[in-house]
């Protein structure tokens, strides 16, 4: 059952994937995106990881293609012609999809990496209440410094578009 | 749920023991207090209260570490490792922030961008890399280098009204993007590898430095902990802009208002080091690899370095390339100390020596007087001496320990670095350091020779010239004390470089 449920996920995210490469409208190719994050999670709440799939859908499938949705219509951007495609981007996707198929061959043919899935410890971070204990006790002082860089980054944005002050 | 381990771990939270870096962050936020509290008229004295604190915390530091009171060993759960390297670095780093602080005051004076948020932005950029210098766990490494990251990206766009300073924004946003990236992706494979229950020393929390070295050593030719180990190291390298990554270099030195240009030669690259030092600790079981790929990057990047700066006008593009150049030469240093004990103490001593002879030339740029500073070139510093002595007495004591000219602290760095260079057997990458040493003299002297020989000038008579900026016209007693401290400390460390030595000792 989980069998056929992984397939049919990971068919909708990679039909969702090409879709963003392959449509020339630019709003189209954001909703495919959200379509693939969507699966994305499904295939998390498979692997019983369900705080990641909650977490994919609401920071990714919401936040990020909300701002991705703004900027597109921010800059306005118009559909784009089809361009002919050059020698070295031809050259460059055959080279990165050849590395992407060795690695792939690689990972699954290492003896290392196949490890029976009883004999894996539970992840700490699996369960929300798990992760939250880590979050404020482990990883708390990484924490509080996220808040500083979040802090500064409020700042900076403040201070680099905030309208000049004109001195009388 | 087993709270009891938690606890312990919590118990572990001691704040006491990061006491610099939370005084920092709260000078930080009192400054913007500050901000609203004071009326208009006071907002002069919120730079200055800045380098009073960060000269207050600078003591603090000091005091724990002569007295040896200084607190070692582990805290927060494994996050923070403290040691007497971590605690030089914390005031390398406050060292730096007090000159930046000063050259921001300098050059953000009569200009109508908001003064304070830069500070702030200093103090806690200083205060990441403060505690970047002492992290011993990834999770704690990448946020600190992030906090440090996201803090320069704004300050090299500060100058928001220069398209320069905006396009050099843009590319450091764009880089500084990419180079996490790969450092992340590395720092993925490593807990990829270290955490497989199927290798021998494996464990649940292989992104600690101790337990991914025991790891290490149990698994020395484990392939994706060697991939994992490349991408870290390149990109630190990204950070310290060794050979293949410097393409960045120029064009954001150039563009960066000079404060953020002095913060970006003198702190990432020590930022770079404090987690290079590190990390070729944690990685010398793979030291196989990882020595021979470090030695390579050393030569490109002194070979780069050095002959790119040789045709350069532009004085920050010039200072960027030659910071590419030092780069080189403390690369060999880290490679030295795999089989030499004390080139790590040559490594800091360089560092040093490197922030005060950057702190003398940087706070002469800023007192040039010129308002754009992006476009300073050689020809800017005409007869520098004779129309400012003292400054042009600055510029030749930076310049001349930059070029490593006896007696300059310049020199003893490098001679370290040399001698333990030589005591590691690293015949070839002395030839090239010496090389390199002998090529850069050449256009470190041409500043000088701009600085102090006059040059002939085509004038038209028939154009009104444009009135020159005077050098030196913004200087003011706290300017004068900050260049002479710079300059004396290179001097004296050039001649007696014992305090030093003996804080790096012990």
């Amino acid at each position: 059952m989980t069998d056929i449920f992984f397939y049919i996920f990971s068919i909708v995210a990679l039909a969702g994937a090409f879709g963003v490469v392959i449509s020339r409208n630019t709003v189209n190719g954001a909703m495919c995106l959200i379509v693939t994050f969507l699966s994305m999670s499904a295939l998390f709440v498979l692997l019983e990881a369900y705080f990641l799939a909650v977490i994919q859908v609401l920071v990714y499938a919401g936040a990020v293609m909300v701002l991705f949705l703004f900027i597109i219509m921010l800059l306005d951007v118009e559909e784009s012609a089809a361009r002919k495609t050059s020698v070295y981007t031809w050259a460059a996707s055959v080279i990165a999809f050849g590395i992407l198929i060795v690695g792939v061959v690689a990972i699954y043919s290492a003896d290392s990496i196949r490890t029976k899935a009883e004999s894996l410890p539970e992840a700490s971070g699996a369960s929300l209440k798990a992760f939250g204990y880590e979050l404020f006790t482990t990883y708390l002082l990484p924490m509080q410094l996220t808040g500083f860089l979040l802090l500064i980054a409020m700042i900076g944005v403040i201070a680099l578009s905030k309208k000049a002050k004109v001195d009388s | 749920m087993p709270t009891e381990i938690y606890q312990k771990i919590a118990e572990t939270n001691t704040w006491g023991a990061i006491a610099p870096e939370l005084a920092l962050a709260i000078l930080a936020l009192s400054l913007l207090v500050l901000e609203i509290v004071l009326p208009k008229v006071a907002h002069g004295v919120i730079p200055r209260v800045a380098i009073l604190g960060q000269l207050g915390i600078l003591a603090y530091v000091f005091t724990t570490t002569c007295a040896g009171t200084c607190v070692t060993g582990e805290a927060f759960g494994g996050m923070l490792s403290f040691d007497n390297t971590g605690q030089l670095f914390r005031m390398f780093f406050l060292v730096t922030s007090v000159f930046v602080s000063y050259l921001g005051m300098v050059s953000l004076e009569n200009k109508t961008l908001p003064q304070v948020e830069y500070f702030h932005i200093l103090l806690v950029i200083t205060a990441a890399l403060m505690l970047l210098a002492q992290a011993s766990h990834f999770v704690m490494l990448f946020v600190a280098l992030e906090t440090a990251t996201v803090g320069f990206y704004i300050l090299v766009s500060y100058f928001r009204n220069q398209v320069v300073s905006l396009e050099a924004g843009l590319k450091y946003l764009i880089m500084g993007a990419l180079s996490s990236t790969i450092l992340l992706f590395g720092i993925v494979l490593l807990y990829g590898a270290g955490s497989n229950p199927a290798l021998a020393g494996s464990s649940l929390d292989p992104l600690n430095f101790g337990n991914l070295g025991v790891f290490l050593s149990a698994n020395s030719s484990d392939s994706l902990a060697l991939i994992g180990m490349l991408l870290v190291i390149s990109g630190v390298a990204f950070k310290i802009g060794a050979f293949p990554f410097q393409i960045w270099i120029p064009d954001v030195y150039q563009g960066a208002p000079t404060p953020t240009t002095a913060l970006l030669a003198v702190a990432s690259k020590g930022a770079g080091f404090a987690m290079l030092m590190r990390l070729a600790d944690l990685f010398s079981p793979l030291g196989e690899w990882m020595y021979p790929l470090l030695s390579t990057l050393a030569v490109l990047t002194i070979l780069f370095g050095n002959l790119a700066a040789l045709t350069q006008r532009n004085l920050k593009r010039l200072l960027g390339l030659s910071g590419v150049s030092h780069a080189g030469f403390l690369l060999i240093g880290v490679v030295a100390a795999r089989s030499v004990e004390w080139a790590s103490t040559a490594v800091m001593f360089y560092l040093f020596a490197y922030l005060l002879a950057s702190a003398a030339v940087f706070a002469v740029m800023v007192h040039l007087g010129k308002d754009d500073d992006s476009d300073l070139t050689l020809d800017d510093l005409g007869d520098l001496a004779h129309k400012n002595g003292f400054l042009g007495m600055a510029l030749a004591v930076g310049i001349g320990s930059l070029a490593g000219i006896p007696p300059l602290a310049g020199f003893i760095g490098k001679l370290l670095i040399f001698v333990a260079a030589f005591e590691a057997e690293l015949y070839g990458l002395l030839a090239v350091a010496v090389i390199g040493v002998v090529v850069s003299i050449y256009y470190y002297f041409g500043i000088l020779k701009s600085a102090f020989f006059e040059v002939w000038r085509f004038q038209d008579d028939d154009e009104e010239t444009p009135e020159e900026p005077v050098p030196g016209a913004s200087l003011r007693f706290f300017g004068k004390v900050a260049i002479v401290l710079a300059v004396a400390g290179t001097i004296v460390l050039g001649f007696y470089q014992n305090p030093l030595s003996s804080l790096l000792g012990g």
